[in-house]
């Protein structure tokens, strides 16, 4: 008699012929067979009719025209916005991930402790999820306002100021606060995949430390951090994916400006299929996108693996 | 699970065919509208209950679409098969959907008696090699608006005429002290280029000299250098690169600025929203020459339309008919585009609105080129930078110069 | 003064900068919001208006559509999740149960379509829905939210069923379940907190989206209610603050609730998922 065990594990021990056999034996595939159909069908499509439109001479309004090989690249990688909203993607990117980390750790630590209030402060901390992006960026517009908004309202009122202040005015203010707004809202999905792994992380061993008279450090150090790794690993590859095609907050904030200065490369696809029209190059940047994603997410896998691997 | 959704979307569109069919109305005919303001979807809802009252065959179908959605939404929808049969656009895009045979012409539909209804330099800006591709909808040209209270504060009797006059105006506003303005200058998001085409024109230049960019002109030059003398002198708002059209505007309902240039729809803002500031409608100051920006909104056909008889049908007999004409204009605060709308009592009798006529001589428009919106944003880079004294007014038009003309080259 | 009392003020002390931050947005809608219309935009700004004015929601609430958008959105976000979970479970279970031929690859493709986001391929998802004749349909939201929710909600299931001891399921087969009935009546209860937590966050995620809404949807009785908001603000000759503040206000209130609730069922599952 067959189990599920001996499916699962040894597959190949099951009797080959007949039909119930042939039926286990494809069962996994059944099983994943919707998941597959419908994301090539949703996903896939789109990817295929991207990489079409990236290869023809395509009108504002999608209709192809003739094949014209990598064209629409070489007027890319000549453009130079292109390069400068690269470059201010990846700060942007590295910035906002690296700051959701700095600051979701100590908090996830500080939440996974026994403290009076401890719901309420989880909620809080958990609030900006509630709000969509749109809104968070629509809202901080409001409050950013130089001359009506309640951010200055509250420097005037502290004494902080005499004369409104334009916040996103120019870039090396504005590019800041639009990281820091990323930040915020990426805090509450990033803790409270941090609190999962340190509540994976078994009582005792901490007991059993603090006996060995290791330092509150050297038990974060040693101890938690290595446990909850895969925690923060998962945080980070999912963030960098989710920050590097984040658009609500650029697009509301400066649309990009002022004089490009805030753009990235979401906001900039975005100018060049509905504003401008060129469809042909915004394909080329959706797969130019895709593609520094893809490395920038390989370089991480292979940088953990070698770690793993030469780890004791 | 493909044919499942297949399936899924065959039984939705049957439904709603069925929907439809069991209707009265045979034929649909699909509306886009700019929202305006708050009270545009009612304005053409009404319309639409009128046409279907005399042709119940015919099905209205409104669909209200903000600005900043409106050029995405239509073209993902052209794009995807799915366009409506009329809609109204920004005539500058009218270019672009003309060279692309999007756009229905409109010549064969009209009669003489509706094609006299216009006024000519309305109607001009939607003609491509002689044929009419688009009908003016909604038309302002752009004055300048003048806080009443603060000039007589500042002891300025007259309006400024000249561009000097109004440095000196502002210089005065300013020295009243206390949280108001002189200028105002906008200088993000949409209409950043627009509000210096004012100074560059009313400076003899031009946008297009023989077929190329002319912002990098001395006239453009100087335009931007005047518009930045103003920012280094302190006589506008601070940060003027946080500051929208919208934004400009609540600063003057505010009463908060002497002076700002935009077009008529303010004058509805500020009957409702700041009836306590005192105002008045002034022409765009000279500088060598008078000028100033004309902008009509179109509503076109497009050519996909399989209903396009009823589509015209609307468009003749409700959208221009006089009644709603003259409806639209009032609320929504524009000029008037047919004669009609002009000679009624609403419009005719009032003097600020004259104000607005009686610079349509001199008004300009943005030239109808296809990629219009890349070569403004371009330019809009461009003043960015000199605002924010990134750049120098020569280098940085005459970067933005050459980019449009590799535009324009396209 | 006990530890813990010492303890519990030392954290709060500590979380206070950034509770500031996280409040103060709220802080600025409820502000707005209850402001008269007139009071909005006076210079210098103030927190506080001359009289509190509620009639600003009734206003937002009958010149917006706002029940409509809300509704829409609920609708959006919870045929999606219900789609995706059907979806997702079983393939999840495959994963976590079965070593089959192409697993790896299975694995990776889940990978890539997670590095996909919905704006890189608006054009294309605009013209599929087109095809299938869904454009201005809240059901083109849902298929493809479902869609760009399945990576992450396979891969969270999988780590969590690989955790549900095999034993559970061999002793209801031995009983004499079928393994249909032992997956439905033993397994998927044991898994009831990750499909929670996926439940959540692939709502959350069809609650927040936007790009697609913008694109898909036409007419304004469709409208999401991110999108509802957006209208209120983008593109306007003129933008009323205290409506738009009162719209987001009251958009925020029903997850926060979700949150407030659930939250701790939303870590110990994350927790439970153990990552591998």
């Amino acid at each position: 008699m067959s189990s599920v065990r001996a499916i699962a594990e040894r597959p190949d021990a099951l009797p080959s012929g007949g039909l119930r056999a042939a039926m286990r034996r494809s069962a996994p595939f059944w099983m994943i067979a919707p998941s597959l159909a419908f994301t090539i069908f949703v996903i896939g499509y789109p990817v295929y009719d991207l990489v079409q439109t990236s290869l023809h001479d395509v009108n504002r309004f999608g209709q192809l025209r003739g094949f014209v090989g990598t064209e629409h690249f070489a007027t890319l990688f000549a453009d130079p916005l292109f390069w400068s909203s690269l470059v201010r993607t990846l700060i942007w990117t590295v910035g906002v991930v690296l700051g959701t980390i700095l600051v979701s750790v100590p908090v996830a630590l500080i939440l996974n402790d026994d403290f009076a209030g401890r719901g309420v402060a989880r909620v809080i901390i958990m609030l900006p999820w509630a709000i969509s992006l749109t809104m968070t960026a629509i809202v901080w517009r409001w409050t950013l306002n130089g001359q009506a908004g309640m951010l200055n309202a509250t420097l005037f009122e502290l004494g902080l100021i005499d004369q409104p202040v334009e916040w996103l005015a120019t870039a090396g203010a504005a590019f800041p606060i639009e990281i820091a707004i990323g930040i915020l809202v990426s805090i509450p999905f990033t803790t409270t995949v941090f609190l999962g792994g340190l509540a994976s992380v078994p009582e005792d061993i901490y007991e059993a430390a603090r006996l060995d008279g290791a330092t509150a450090w050297q038990r974060f150090r040693h101890l938690t951090l290595p446990l909850i790794r895969p925690f923060v690993n998962i945080a980070i590859v999912l963030n960098i994916i989710y920050v590097f095609n984040s658009f609500p907050i650029i697009w509301v904030l400066t649309q990009g400006g002022p004089a490009n200065s805030t753009d990235i490369l979401v906001t900039y696809l975005y100018k060049l299929a509905f504003r401008f029209g060129k469809l042909g190059e915004a394909s080329a940047v959706s797969l130019a996108m895709f593609a520094v994603l893809l490395a920038f997410t390989l370089v991480y896998a292979w940088m953990l693996m070698r770690k793993e691997a030469n780890a004791p | 699970m493909i044919e499942r959704y297949r399936g899924l979307a065959g039984v939705l569109s049957v439904a709603m065919l069925a929907a439809t069919s069991s209707a009265f109305a045979a034929t649909e005919v699909r509306v886009v509208v700019s929202e305006y303001s708050s009270q545009t979807g009612a304005i053409f809802e009404g319309m639409a209950k009128d046409f279907e009252a005399a042709n119940p065959d015919i099905d209205i179908k409104i669909e209200v679409v903000n600005w900043d959605n409106l050029e995405q939404k239509l073209t993902t929808d052209i794009a995807g098969g799915t366009a409506p049969d009329i809609s109204i656009i920004g005539t500058r895009w009218l270019a672009g959907y003309v060279k692309e045979g999007i756009a229905e012409p409109l010549d064969g539909y009209m009669t003489p008696e509706f094609k006299a209804k216009f006024i000519e330099a309305f109607m001009a800006p939607s003609v491509f090699d002689g044929k009419i591709m688009g009908l003016p909808v909604a038309a302002s040209a752009r004055a300048m608006y003048y806080n009443k209270t603060l000039f007589e504060k500042a002891g300025i009797a007259q309006p400024p005429a000249t561009w000097d006059a109004l440095k000196a105006d502002a210089a005065k506003i300013k020295a009243l002290g206390g949280d108001v303005y002189g200028f105002g200058i906008q200088g993000k998001e949409i209409e950043t280029d627009a509000y210096w085409y004012y100074a560059l024109w009313t400076h003899g230049g031009d946008l297009l000299v023989d077929g190329k960019s002319g912002i990098a002109s001395d006239a453009g030059v100087q335009a931007a250098n005047l518009y930045k003398s103003f920012i280094d002198e302190g006589l506008t708002q601070p940060g003027v690169t946080n500051y929208s059209r919208e934004n400009m505007q609540d600063l003057f309902k505010q009463g908060r600025i002497g002076i700002l240039l935009t077009g008529p729809w303010l004058r509805g803002m500020m009957k409702t929203e700041a009836p306590n500031v005192s105002y008045g409608v002034a022409p765009i100051p000279e500088g060598t020459t008078k000028a100033t920006y004309g902008v009509t909104d179109s509503i076109m056909m497009f050519s996909s339309s399989e209903v396009k008889d009823a589509a015209w049908k609307f468009l003749e007999q409700a959208a221009f008919s006089d009644k709603w004409r003259t409806e639209f204009t009032v609320k929504e605060g524009f000029l008037p585009v047919t004669q009609a709308e002009a000679a009624a009592p609403e419009l005719a009798g009032d003097p600020e609105l004259k104000g607005f006529l009686d610079m349509l001589p001199y008004a300009k428009f943005a030239p109808t080129i296809a990629n219009w919106e890349e070569i403004a944003d371009t330019t809009s880079s461009a003043l960015q930078k000199v605002y924010l004294g990134e750049a120098d007014a020569r280098t940085a038009l005459g970067e933005a110069a050459a980019k449009v003309d590799s535009l324009l080259a396209e | 003064m006990s530890t813990r009392a010492r303890k519990s003020i030392l954290y709060w002390l500590l979380l206070t900068p950034l509770m500031v931050v996280i409040l103060f947005p709220y802080a600025v809608m409820l502000s707005t919001a209850i402001k008269p219309a007139a009071e909005v935009m006076r210079f210098p700004p103030s927190w506080l208006g001359s009289r509190i004015e509620l009639g600003n929601f009734l206003e937002m609430w009958t010149k917006t559509g706002f029940g409509r958008a809300l509704a829409n959105s609920l609708y959006v976000s919870a045929m999606a999740t219900l789609l995706c979970l059907v979806v997702a479970i079983p393939a999840a279970y495959a994963m976590a149960r079965f070593r089959f031929a192409g697993q790896g690859w299975y694995r990776q493709f889940l990978l890539i379509t997670q590095m996909l986001s919905p704006i890189v391929l608006v054009i294309g998802i605009f013209r599929l829905m087109a095809l299938l004749g869904l454009v201005d349909q809240l059901n083109s939201l849902v298929l493809t939210y479902a869609a760009f929710n399945l990576a992450f909600s396979i891969w969270m299931l999988q780590s969590y069923f690989a955790t549900i001891p095999i034993e559970v399921e061999e002793a209801a087969y031995i009983d004499g379940a079928s393994w249909l009935q032992s997956l439905t009546r033993i397994f998927l209860p044991l898994a009831l907190p990750a499909l929670a937590v996926t439940a959540i966050l692939s709502f959350i995620f069809g609650w927040n989206e936007f790009v697609l809404a913008l694109t898909t949807l036409r007419s304004s009785e469709k409208y999401t209610l991110t999108l509802k908001v957006f209208d209120l603000v983008g593109g306007r000759y003129s933008v009323e603050w205290h409506i738009v503040m009162a719209a987001t206000l009251l958009a925020t209130l029903p997850v926060a609730v979700i949150f407030a609730w659930l939250q701790r069922y939303l870590i110990r599952g994350l927790a439970l998922a153990a990552v591998k």
